[in-house]
């Protein structure tokens, strides 16, 4: 560039600037790779994850095989493991969670959207996401000192009594009234999760065109036929990419789950025993686990966790990137 | 389309910038076809027609700034001083020193007004403060805005009214000594009495620079331009002197446009 | 509304609507009243338990007297460290994904695995960083403690920067690039500043994140009895102590167990309101 003509004209020569220009493009270069090199790192973060709870897992995968999803005996002593009473203990306290959390979160969220006077709104709103924020550590404490003992003196009781005689539903709620146990792990997850379920649900319907509400609204619609007519149908989606994302974070939960649950290996077919997560096992154990198999069986609970966790998680995703791909159109 | 290049008083002044058969692609649609017209040196020309006739397409296509963007590309040539942009080889910063560009909406950046300018100026040029700030009240005189704002060089430039960010963005733009100003639709976004501004400050830049503008504002090509390109669905149907072609225009479309029988 | 127009086909329809209505109501009653209970419980357990000494003793053992000063030292230290370790990284591929490599295939990939990453099990990223770090080195480290943070500050800086990225407008970019600057002069001098504030929002929520995490500190900083600064020692922090206090059997553990959650409830909850007013100055 450095034959171009009418330098004499300006004082800034095309050559001073060449260089001025070559230096800052080093300098852009620079970036390019760098910030390229930091995206990279997300995905080696992610394989590195998977990598290391591999290797970790190996041992205890490859001396259970296929036994250690299938089989619940859990003895540090005799050092066999299996994963099967906290996977069980996973699933049914998220599934129970979600029974609590998915109603009541979208109630709220068409009580923000549809029925809350405008005043009230913007307050509302911000506190369920401050909510959101809470550490989950703090749902913990609280589900040990104070919903556990609450639940031990009042419900437990009363559903003992209750489904006492009632075949299937007696063993599902068989005593003693311990406090802690499946059921409050639940319920404090189900806490822990409404105001994620409320603030994305909220975020979807408010995605609803207001003219497509306007329009039934015009029909002389209720405002139920409203919900369930125009704006669950056309968030439906949503939603549930939603719930999905609460389910994620409802499976690998630990503190608010480790206070409540009991830690014990075993299923019981009754909610109000206790019994124990894949992440609350962790949490308890892996300090305290001696010899490398138990901390290897330890690190393959994580991995199975990963794994779980990150199917329902991707399919949240792809779900809400559909969303919002409708709504950038 | 060489036809549509009428002899004009003028063809003994240098060309600046030569645009020779320009095709423009957004991906598979084609926006530009090839347009050939000169660009001469120290003089306004206008490009006009109705949105979407590839007037600021040609335009984005003169500094290559739609280098920014994927699949979208220009063949043909573009000479500047006889050199073709288009090649791969180009150098775009240096390129966009020559040719600065100034857009339809102000786009003050997010700092004071004498960052504002400062900011280019440094990205060529090492100067003493003394000199920097000569340099600084030379481009906002250049763009008639310096009596408005020499009290508060310190204030953000997005304090500015919506007239006066555009003469920041083309006091901004001359800062950094270019050759030829591309102002696309600058006055768009603004009031009359700000456009009028606009025009008299474009009206003195040109004794040393060359300037293209869009417009899709006749009367306002007829007020400053010296050249019209009048373009129509990608294609070049008309260039010539000014005064000749809002007076009387030698294709019938170009008069049924500057009539108003369409776009 | 005339009683002709109130047929009982309509009556039912409004008895139904009433009802939905009342029942969204409930639910809002009940979710806000079992936050609310949360939050009341908490300041009266954390405010009787509150002391001078809490914020100036060390942690006690079972039985005297004491405070979390060495938990809340330990905290800060290995939250900066996350954020100090966790911000350069995540605002680097933030940019990347919305300047440089906005239509490059690399960052839908990365967009995809970092959503994920946002709501990964905290719990698992201990156990990775207790494979890299603390397995290799052979003992349990305040540093350890702070790589798994900034493992999860990461992708909730990654995700703003982003986000707020590809909210400066096109045309101040084209304005800069028409200028002559490289894209890096134009990142660093316009789109940073002009994403200034929605940037350190999204570094306040995420420290306001991982400053409550307990499960990725479990087996990465251990804890420690004793004052400790050394990155390369076991460390305390809040959330772990809350949790071995709050387990145990004595009652000024747990005493402090409540004081300690009533502090980091009030830094995240303090750290999410500065995030939100920060967030609404930009947006006036």
């Amino acid at each position: 560039m450095a034959e171009l003509t009418l330098v004499q004209e300006h004082p800034v020569s095309a050559t001073a600037r060449g260089s001025s220009l070559r230096r800052l493009a080093r300098t852009d270069a620079f970036f390019h790779g760098l910030t390229r090199a930091a995206a990279l790192a997300v995905l080696g973060v992610l394989m590195g994850v998977i990598l290391a709870l591999v290797i970790g897992a190996w041992p205890a995968l490859s001396h259970f095989g296929f036994s250690f999803l299938v089989s619940q005996s859990w003895n540090p002593v005799t050092e066999k493991f299996g994963a099967l009473a906290p996977i069980f203990g996973t699933i049914i306290t998220s599934a129970i969670a979600m029974l609590f959390a998915v109603p009541i979160g979208i109630g709220v969220a068409i009580f923000l959207t549809e029925i809350c006077p405008p005043l009230l709104r913007r307050p509302v709103g911000i506190a369920i996401e401050l909510l959101a924020g809470i550490p989950s550590i703090i749902y913990g404490i609280w589900g040990l000192f104070v919903l556990a003992p609450l639940l031990q003196r009042t419900i437990q009781p009363f559903l003992i009594d209750l489904f006492g005689n009632v075949p299937l539903l007696s063993s599902l709620f068989a005593g003693p009234p311990y406090g802690i146990g499946v059921l409050t792990a639940s319920i404090v997850l189900a806490i822990m999760i409404l105001p994620f379920i409320t603030s994305i649900t909220r975020d979807v319907f408010e995605q609803v065109p207001p003219m497509l509400k306007e329009a039934a609204f015009g029909l002389g619609c209720t405002t139920r036929e409203v919900i369930r007519k125009v704006v669950i149908p056309y968030t439906r989606v949503g939603v549930t990419g939603g719930c999905m994302l609460a389910l994620g974070r409802a499976l690998g939960e630990t503190m608010a789950v480790t206070f409540v649950i009991g830690n014990a290996h075993k299923i019981n077919a009754s909610l109000l025993a206790p019994g124990t997560t894949i992440s609350a096992t962790i949490a308890n154990e892996f300090t305290e686990a001696v010899g490398d198999l138990y901390t290897s069986a330890l690190i393959a609970l994580g991995l199975l966790l990963f794994v779980i966790t990150f199917i329902v998680l991707a399919i949240a995703r792809v779900m809400l990137a559909r969303v919002a791909r409708k709504a950038g159109k | 389309m060489d036809a549509a290049v009428a002899q004009t008083k003028a063809t003994n002044a240098p060309i600046k910038v030569d645009i020779r058969g320009v095709n423009f692609y957004y991906g598979q649609s084609r926006a530009l076809k090839d347009v050939t017209m000169p660009l001469y040196k120290n003089h306004v020309t206008a490009f006009i027609g109705p949105s979407g006739c590839g007037k600021s397409t040609l335009l984005r296509a003169l500094n290559r700034i739609y280098d920014m963007y994927p699949n979208q590309r220009a063949e043909g040539e573009i000479l500047v001083d006889g050199e073709n942009i288009l090649d791969q080889k180009q150098d775009l910063n240096l390129l966009r020193s020559k040719l600065g560009m100034v857009f339809q909406k102000p786009t003050p950046f997010p700092m004071t007004i004498y960052e504002n300018i400062a900011f280019g100026i440094r990205l060529y040029e090492r100067l003493p403060r003394a000199e920097m700030d000569s340099r600084i009240e030379a481009a906002l005189t250049q763009a008639a805005l310096w009596t408005e704002v020499k009290d508060k060089l310190q204030a953000s430039g997005l304090s500015l009214s919506g007239g006066q960010q555009q003469r920041l963005c083309i006091a901004r733009t001359v800062a950094i000594k270019p050759e030829v100003i591309l102002l696309d639709e600058p006055c768009s976004a603004l009031d009359p009495i700000s456009t009028a501004k606009i025009e008299e400050t474009i009206e003195e830049l040109k004794t040393e620079y060359t300037i293209v503008i869009v417009t899709h504002n006749m009367q306002q090509a007829a007020r400053i331009s010296d050249y019209t390109a009048f373009m129509l669905l990608g294609e070049l149907i008309e260039f010539g002197d000014t005064a000749m072609m809002t007076t009387k225009p030698r294709v019938q479309k170009t008069e049924d446009y500057i009539t108003g029988r369409f776009g | 509304m005339s009683a002709a127009r109130m047929s009982p086909l309509y009556a039912g329809r409004r008895r139904r609507n009433s009802i939905f209505m009342a029942l969204a109501g409930a639910s809002t009653l009940v979710g806000l009243g079992f936050l609310a209970a949360i939050l009341v419980t908490l300041v009266v357990q954390g405010f009787g338990a509150l002391n001078p000494r809490v914020l100036t003793a060390m942690t006690p053992p079972p039985g005297s007297d004491g405070g979390l000063l060495n938990a809340i030292a330990g905290s800060l230290v290995m939250t900066l460290l996350g954020v100090l370790v966790g911000t350069p990284v995540g605002m680097l591929a933030g940019t990347y994904m919305a300047e440089y490599g906005r239509y490059s295939q690399i960052t839908h990939v990365v967009r995809f695995v970092n959503d994920i990453l946002l709501s990964a099990p905290s719990i698992v990223v201990g156990l990775f960083v207790y494979e890299i770090m603390v397995a290799p080195m052979g003992h349990f480290s305040g540093l350890a403690g702070g790589v798994a943070l900034a493992i999860i500050v990461i992708p909730v800086v990654v995700r703003t920067t982003e986000d707020m990225l590809l909210l400066v407008p096109d045309p101040i970019r084209e304005a800069t690039t028409a200028l002559g600057a490289p894209r890096w002069h134009m990142i660093s001098h316009v789109a940073y500043r002009a994403a200034k504030a929605g940037i350190i929002t999204g570094v306040l929520l995420a420290v306001a994140r991982i400053s409550g995490e307990t499960a990725p500190l479990l087996f990465t900083a251990l804890n420690n009895q004793f004052w400790s600064t050394n990155l390369n020692a076991p460390m305390a922090s809040l959330p772990v102590i809350i949790f071995q206090f709050a387990i145990s059997p004595y009652a000024d553990w747990r005493d402090l167990a409540w004081a300690g959650a009533l502090l980091i409830t009030a830094a995240v909850l303090l750290l999410s309101i500065a995030a939100r007013a920060l967030n609404m100055k930009r947006g006036s």
